[in-house]
């Protein structure tokens, strides 16, 4: 079978010059209709300024740029990302300072600090009750000093008159962890705060503070008001005159107020409790175990993290899109196929018919 | 081939060389009719169609692009388009006529020339003539022809060797 026009020249040499010899040129008058067409007017489009680039070509250089922007994007972003804070203190604190705010009990601020910083931390009042509550994350330099670290961090909350309520010590490998809850008297809890703060590198530190001095006015309100409740009754009582109905009723008075006293009394006292002893959770945690947190990472290994957490999120978009847009490409596709088909099947029917 | 060197306008913003529609059609118009006197196997048909074609080639003539085929192609293209109209409202026609006056009797018969080579053409299908068309008398190469007619270069190369045995075999038969 000829395949180039070397093969079909050859071997149909005598037919192909027989066909070049046939006489097809234009006629005379349709020559002459062309030439009086003339020159069409030079009309300049956007088409003819740009390079006139076929859609396979533009798929060719758009797919490797629109993959270089978004690598460079998620790099970007994850340059940028990595430059700010080691870690974040969230300090998070109930103003106890008077005014409004004791009133409605509590106000937040919300503030982070590069460097975690023990002095920072905001004291309590001194004459008002409050529920202190502070969290504190050290690291140390290994599992060894860890234990140490641990037992030191015991000793501090008994030397400011506290106890440990919990100690949880895990290592595993060359890393480990001891979480503390220390209860320290309120009145030497920033002494504590720094002695436990200079136990290690701070990483991160939370702080709450919860106003209770209006619960315990109310609190002591109520019991002023059920103690003068309970002698009137009493008073009452001792009458001899009372009738039966009403000494039952009074008495049945007189035991309920003194329920609530119980209650309220139990209240205060737990509410006084709290106010005197603040809470601390000190967490340390060791050098190799903190490396695999975020917070220890490098700045490259963190923005290789963050790169790799865009890209992933743009590739999370793209597949949604392409489940979503997926059922209209391929009707496109179909659609596309199934035209061009039928318009070849009718060519090749118009051709054979003719 | 020929190739055309008539006068050319610049084309500034892809640094190309690009004919004029005149230098093209005057160079390419006896390449176009005889595509078409080969794909209808009808000169007066044939005559209309170059016409038209270059009509058309006329209102579209700024999407020519020469980088992507010669302008012989990019002609032939179009007069297939124009052709492939005509056989539709033909075929429109005949049907239209066949519905209201069956007894009319077939008019149009394929008239290439009075030899024995245009007899033989006429026995060809329209798709084997135009083939033989494009390669043959027009010169288009494999790719360029393939690109004219829709289909791949295989399927066009093909149907070229097909047209030209049977086309030859015709011719000694009517020797014989």
């Amino acid at each position: 079978m000829p395949a180039t026009d070397v093969d079909f020249e050859r071997e149909f040499e005598e037919l192909v010059r027989d066909l070049r010899a046939l006489p097809t040129a234009a006629p005379e008058h349709v020559r002459e209709h062309v030439r009086l067409l003339g020159e069409p007017a030079p009309t300049r489009t956007l088409r003819d300024v740009l390079p006139a680039l076929s859609w396979r070509r533009s798929l060719l250089v758009l797919a490797p740029v629109c993959v270089l922007g978004l690598v460079s994007a998620a790099l970007i972003h994850g340059l940028v990302n990595s430059g700010g804070s080691q870690s974040q203190a969230l300090v998070q604190q109930t103003s106890g300072s008077g005014g409004a705010a004791d009133k409605k009990g509590s106000t937040l601020e919300l503030g982070t600090s590069a460097t975690p910083n023990a002095r920072s931390l905001v004291t309590p009042t001194s004459g008002r009750f409050q529920d202190y509550e502070a969290s504190l994350t050290v690291r140390v330099k290994d599992v060894d000093t860890l234990h140490d670290r641990t037992a030191e961090a015991t000793q501090v909350a008994r030397s400011y008159g506290g106890f440990v309520a919990s100690v949880d010590e895990a290592t595993n490998g060359g890393g480990g962890q001891s979480d503390l809850l220390l209860r320290i008297p309120v009145a030497r809890v920033q002494e504590a705060y720094f002695r436990l703060a200079k136990l290690g590198t701070v990483t991160a530190q939370h702080l709450s503070i919860r106003d209770l001095d209006e619960v315990v006015k109310s609190q002591r309100r109520r019991i002023v008001q059920l103690r003068l409740s309970i002698a009137r009754i009493g008073q009452a009582l001792e009458s001899t005159s009372l009738p039966a109905d009403v000494r039952l009723r009074l008495e049945l008075q007189r035991d309920a107020a003194k329920q609530e006293l119980t209650r309220v009394t139990g209240s205060n006292k737990a509410t006084l409790r709290e106010a005197s002893l603040s809470r601390i959770s000190l967490t340390l945690i060791s050098q190799q175990a903190a490396a695999a947190k975020k917070g220890g990472m490098g700045r490259i290994e963190r923005a290789a993290r963050d790169a790799g957490s865009f890209l992933a999120g743009a590739g999370a978009v793209l597949l949604f899109l392409l489940i979503v847009l997926s059922p209209l490409i391929v009707l496109a596709a179909v659609g596309f196929w199934g035209t061009r088909a039928h318009r070849r099947r009718e060519e090749r029917r118009l051709l054979s018919a003719a | 081939m020929r190739v055309v060197n008539a006068v050319t306008t610049s084309w500034p913003a892809l640094r190309l060389d690009r004919p004029t529609f005149s230098a093209v059609a005057e160079s390419e118009l006896d390449a176009v009719h005889r595509y078409l006197v080969f794909l209808t196997g009808n000169r007066t048909v044939a005559e209309d169609l170059t016409g038209e074609t270059f009509e058309k080639a006329f209102r579209v003539w700024r999407r020519f692009d020469p980088r992507r085929g010669t302008a012989r192609a990019w002609l032939c293209g179009i007069a297939r388009s124009t052709a492939l109209d005509h056989f539709r409202s033909e075929e429109r026609r005949r049907r239209r006529e066949e519905r209201y006056a069956r007894d009319l009797p077939e008019t149009e018969d394929l008239a290439i020339g009075p030899g024995p080579l245009e007899a033989a053409l006429s026995l060809l299908s329209a798709a084997e003539r135009e083939v033989v068309a494009l390669r043959v008398l027009l010169e288009l190469d494999g790719p360029a022809t393939a690109r004219v007619l829709g289909i791949s270069t295989t399927a066009c190369s093909t149907r070229l060797s097909r047209a030209l045995k049977r086309l030859e075999e015709l011719m000694k038969d009517a020797r014989d």
